[in-house]
């Protein structure tokens, strides 16, 4: 640290500093000082920048959740400009290999796409990795934002008819996972008459109720369609009826989002203050 | 399992892991030691938590901690980018004279943290130069960089600025609408916030952005009474809805949808349901009962439930989420400035 000190008192940007911030580096990667005098040298000796990205690979390898070293690499990118995108993405398609859900690789990601591009292969990208994982909430955030942002998509009104029918099977799949539940929402949040008028959407809900009545997702996604204004045909109602009969005296003449809370309440017990409190905002 | 977690909070166990972390850090948190300020900031809240800062040299540590202020040179000029706060360690001090350290936002914040818990006098404080320098970190986006020479932006670090005006007392530092504007940007579609736009919604990203709008009187914490106020600023049902979804079956709080319960989420989000006076929708009992099994026998908390050694991060997150369940052998908290309150 002494030798660096004096180095960077003395703004010495020579081959000898850069070795020294090697050395300072592979001890302390977090020292955003030694970083920022490492680039002050690169700069000024016109090093070698594919070198540079070998020597940041490694380090961000083995420590895959340090913001100097993505940093750094941001400043690589940048230099090295969109011929680098791909490779940039190997490599964090890599560290995403491990560590599936590593914050840090996916915002470098996400600023590579929008800054250099690459984005021919992003949707592919998040179903191989839902396929892998379908509780993979970082791959479905990825995805909502491959479908917003793509210039090569259309942005969400062109992709939201068959986003809503991959979410839709993926839910299928496995209703008990929060994260494309969450994305249904998401898609029709911009087109919020659709969400009550869409017809698969009562059909998901009588879909998977039938299966499984205690899905707690389910009922949640069908209160809030109903406060939004869905009109409930005579399957949900009788599907709310049939299941809330089994409650408590004085529900018969309760309306269904009522009813609905109830067995939240009961079905949800982590949750049963939340589902009561939401019962008592109802009528407001 | 073998029989109930002991249920007892160990007091005076986390007072002598809080005073020994405060003296000498254990060779496993060299890789932190630019953060030493952060470190000790964890250290001196937990103490004062758990009501024990009368183990401590309260002048000793403001003296400490004021010898990490960056202090520029006589010739300096304001519009020349840098920023002068407090450093994090001395590997980001160059020399004793002024001009030659490199301070960044969130070692700032740390430090007057720590002389607002130890009931400093700011009263003499000279915060003229932190304030005007803070200007040159905020972005045109409304976003902030942690240090003068570039590095990544984000809501942390908006936060920061928030907390350190609030500190102050003085809001000469940001501009608050531009930072509302990036924050409002950073709320995701299922109603959490990202660390930056279009990033994954995190429990400390969302802590982040609920804590600087309340810091910067953007909201208020009186949503109590009804879902259907107006939603001028974010999105607040579904920014409740995903607070309370991230409470697991086993009572602790995650930091993403799908991820397991981690003891810091616990305030992290918990403060986010406090600040907007919903904390009341917690099942307090089921979390207790998780931190309990997150709960030392060396002392602090752990990360995960049943895991031995303890981290000074958790242990502080640990007390800060038990004081907000009001624990009583634990102070107070000030939830939105993530501190001991006087205690």
């Amino acid at each position: 640290m002494d030798y660096f000190r004096a180095v960077y008192v003395a703004r010495e940007l020579s081959p000898r500093a850069l070795r020294l911030t090697t050395e300072a580096l592979l001890r302390n990667p977090g020292n955003y000082t030694i970083w920022h005098f490492r680039r002050l040298v690169i700069d000024a000796l016109d090093s070698d920048l594919v070198e540079e990205t070998l020597f940041v690979d490694n380090l961000a390898e083995a420590n895959s959740k340090n913001y100097q070293i993505w940093h750094h690499k941001r400043w690589l990118a940048e230099k090295l400009g969109p011929e680098a995108a791909n490779d940039d993405h190997d490599f964090t398609r890599f560290i995403l290999c491990h560590d599936a859900k590593n914050y840090h690789a996916w915002s470098h990601r996400q600023w590579v796409l929008q800054k250099l591009g690459g984005w021919d292969k992003e949707l592919d990208f998040c179903h191989q990795l839902l396929e892998e994982d379908i509780f993979n909430n970082s791959a479905w955030n990825q995805r909502f934002f491959v479908i917003t942002r793509s210039p090569l998509l259309g942005g969400l009104s062109a992709m939201w008819d068959s986003e809503v029918d991959y979410t839709i099977k993926a839910i299928l799949q496995n209703p008990s996972n929060e994260s494309p539940w969450r994305y249904l929402q998401g898609l029709y949040k911009g087109n919020p008459d659709s969400l009550i008028t869409d017809e698969r959407i009562p059909q998901l809900l009588l879909n998977i109720l039938k299966e499984n009545s205690y899905c707690v997702f389910a009922w949640n996604f069908l209160l809030d369609v109903l406060c939004k204004g869905l009109r409930p045909n005579k399957e949900i109602e009788e599907a709310v009826k049939g299941f809330t009969e089994l409650d408590d005296a004085g529900s018969s003449d309760q309306d269904l989002p009522t009813r609905i809370c109830s067995a939240l309440e009961r079905m949800d017990p982590i949750r049963v203050n939340y589902w009561a409190w939401r019962k008592s905002n109802l009528t407001l | 399992m073998e029989g109930p977690e002991p249920s007892e909070f160990a007091k005076e166990r986390h007072a002598a892991f809080a005073e020994m972390m405060l003296h000498e850090l254990p060779r496993d948190y060299a890789s932190q030691e630019i953060n030493r300020v952060t470190l000790a900031y964890f250290a001196v809240s937990s103490l004062s938590l758990l009501r024990s800062l009368h183990r401590v040299d309260k002048d000793q540590i403001a003296t400490w901690v004021l010898s990490f202020q960056a202090k520029p040179k006589e010739t300096h000029n304001v519009d020349d980018g840098k920023f002068f706060g407090f450093c994090g360690s001395r590997s980001c001090q160059f020399s004793e004279g002024p001009g030659q350290s490199v301070s960044n936002l969130a070692s700032t914040y740390s430090a007057l943290a720590i002389l607002k818990v130890i009931g400093y006098d700011f009263q003499n404080f000279d915060s003229s130069i932190i304030l005007e320098s803070m200007r040159s970190l905020q972005m045109p986006d409304g976003s902030f960089m942690p240090i003068d020479s570039g590095a990544e932006t984000d809501l942390r670090f908006v936060y920061c600025a928030a907390a350190i005006s609030s500190i102050l007392n003085d809001w000469s530092g940001m501009d608050r609408e531009k930072a509302k504007d990036y924050i409002i940007k950073c709320q995701s579609y299922d109603g959490g916030f990202g660390l930056i736009p279009g990033s994954e919604s995190h429990g400390g990203a969302t802590y982040c952005a609920v804590a600087a709008l309340f810091l910067m009187g953007f909201i208020q914490n009186d949503y109590n009474n009804s879902l259907s106020l107006p939603t001028s600023t974010i999105d607040i049902p579904s920014l409740v809805e995903w607070c309370i979804q991230r409470q697991g079956a086993d009572g602790g709080f995650q930091g993403r949808a799908n991820k397991d319960s981690d003891t810091c989420y616990a305030f992290w989000v918990g403060s986010v349901l406090k600040m907007l006076g919903l904390y009341h929708l917690v099942n307090k009992s089921a979390l207790r009962t998780f931190l309990f099994t997150c709960q030392s026998p060396y002392g602090g908390f752990t990360k995960f439930p049943y895991e031995v050694l303890p981290d000074l991060y958790h242990s502080y997150y640990g007390f800060a989420a038990l004081s907000l369940l009001e624990e009583k052998e634990l102070g107070n908290l000030s939830v939105e400035l993530g501190l001991a309150a006087l205690n």
